[in-house]
């Protein structure tokens, strides 16, 4: 069904080279020899079903896999084991400056996102206002993105994220870069876009804005799914188990 | 009523998107824009026909009406073929590197990078064969054969392809590949008998394996194939047509393959 997002049994390995050839020069006096990659599981044996017109948190620690997730379900990397279905017209915006080309326009790498969601120019043309004004960039829409600052990054790419008719919305801890009122309007926002039955996936380290937003949080740890379900009860647990953690390194310093 | 696939639709958008980008960048800043991309082919025909032509007295074989016997013309014809398919293959790697940023951050099939840049050299080469019928025209050399150039075109602009989505990929782990195909490019140059004729190799102590080489490699082919149509204004032998179409959609499919099964490794390079 249009809209939901099947992770069956997925794992992705990173390779890891310490000593990465670098040159052809190198990797040809390398070859016959014993690779130095290590494997890095970044994610193991994942398996999650999103259904249609939920919102969906990720919590975890830094390095827990919540981004590559993401990552995967939005397309850009390829699953090591296992397969992820996810139907219908996937917006994301995963970190700073998503999918924008650096000496383009504004205007230009809004036409550039749209083709790439598969959106026609008209239609891009028509939204284009809506996006201007969400973003409130004004008149630096027309100078190239590369001299923007961060917040115009993120909240043009914000703009353009929900303002595609998103069917699955990926959204990544960036929103925490705008200004107090920006994030407001794209709570409000992904809200609306709930309401409207888009799916909603949403990583981000502020509890309580979790706690408010989603109806289901997932907490990565290492790699691992350890738990799904309601929110508070999640995030009790993860912050239970943080909490933990940071008692015994504080013991084991003493 | 023939609709497309929404994904061949986001696919033409896309390539159309790099294809523009592309040619914009190719004459960004400039005042005169595509006026130049007439004025390099005129001023190849001028001097090649010149230095080989006048100073080194290269003849140009002849033709049954003999109106464009010149060797700089002779050489054109040969060098638009040549130069589409080196134009792919070195833009190839520099089409991808420039979207692997990018590909990192959001998904898109990144063969429409490749199949962009290729679509804005097409439209380059489309002006320097206009100038070289035009230059046909003039000294009423032409004939139908002439959509043979065509073919000549597109094979070399898929064989080039072929090669580009190979090279590109393994450019982008190691840029070694860039320097080492543009060698490889300058050396297989002399293997195509475009600033000398064919007939210099009938000369006694020419190897047959040299000769071999010479007539049957690949671009060789093509460039043989559009001389045949513009210059001697004849059907080309059906064996190297065939020679010719079988190279380039083997090497073009073998080269889509390849790229659809390796593009994905893109953005998990550092």
């Amino acid at each position: 069904m249009s809209g939901t997002i099947q992770v069956h049994d997925v794992s992705k390995k990173f390779r890891l080279e310490r000593n990465r050839p670098s040159s052809l020069k190198e990797a040809t006096l390398r070859i016959g020899k014993k690779s130095d990659a290590d494997d890095f599981w970044v994610l193991r044996d994942i398996n999650l079903d999103i259904p249609k017109g939920s919102f969906f948190g990720l919590i975890g620690h830094n390095g827990s896999g919540k981004s590559t997730l993401l990552r995967l379900m939005a397309g850009i990397h390829r699953a090591t084991t296992g397969t992820i279905e996810s139907e219908g017209r996937l917006s994301a915006l995963l970190e700073l400056g998503s999918g924008f080309h650096p000496d383009l326009t504004g205007r230009e790498n809004v036409y550039l996102n749209g083709a790439m969601l598969g959106l026609s120019r008209k239609h891009m043309a028509e939204s284009m206002d809506t996006i201007i004004e969400f973003s409130g960039i004004g008149e630096f829409i027309d100078e190239p993105v590369k001299i923007y600052s961060s917040g115009m990054y993120v909240r043009l790419g914000f703009a353009v994220a929900v303002n595609v008719d998103p069917e699955i919305l990926l959204v990544d801890e960036v929103i925490a870069v705008g200004d107090e009122e920006f994030q407001r309007r794209c709570m409000g926002r992904m809200n609306q876009l709930r309401e409207r039955g888009t799916t909603i996936v949403l990583v981000s380290h502020n509890a309580q804005l979790m706690a408010d937003l989603c109806d289901r949080i997932g907490w990565l740890d290492h790699g691992r799914l350890i738990a799904v379900g309601e929110p508070d009860e999640v995030i009790g647990q993860y912050l239970d188990h943080v909490n933990t953690k940071g008692d015994n390194t504080l013991t084991t310093r003493d | 009523m023939f609709t497309l696939s929404p994904s061949v639709r986001k696919s033409a958008s896309l390539i159309y998107h790099f294809a523009e980008r592309e040619s914009k960048a190719r004459y960004k800043r400039s005042l005169l824009g595509w006026f130049w991309s007439f004025m390099n082919p005129l001023t190849t025909v001028v001097v090649y026909g010149f230095v080989f032509g006048v100073v080194y007295g290269a003849v140009a074989p002849t033709t049954d009406n003999g109106n464009a016997e010149n060797f700089g013309i002779y050489l054109f014809t040969g060098l638009i073929v040549w130069s589409v398919f080196t134009g792919v293959v070195n833009g190839s790697m520099g089409w991808l590197i420039g979207v692997s940023e990018l590909r990192k951050k959001i998904y898109f099939p990144t063969e429409t990078a490749l199949l962009g840049g290729a679509a804005a050299n097409a439209v380059q080469t489309m002006l320097e064969a206009v100038v070289l019928i035009m230059i046909m025209i003039v000294l009423a050399n032409i004939s139908w054969t002439l959509i043979f150039l065509f073919l000549a075109l597109v094979q070399a602009m898929l064989f080039g392809l072929g090669i580009g989505f190979i090279a590109s990929v393994f450019n982008a782990r190691y840029r070694d590949v860039q320097y080492l195909i543009g060698i490889l490019l300058n050396v297989s140059f002399f293997l195509v008998p475009i600033v000398y004729t064919p007939d210099l190799l009938q000369k006694p102590g020419v190897p047959a394996a040299a000769r071999i080489l010479v007539e049957w490699n690949p671009p060789a082919l093509f460039v043989e194939i559009a001389r045949d149509a513009m210059y001697f204004l004849e059907v080309p032998q059906w064996n190297r047509l065939l020679a010719a179409s079988a190279w380039a959609i083997v090497t073009f499919s073998t080269g889509w393959v390849y790229f659809r099964d390796q593009s994905m490794a893109i953005s998990e390079e550092p």
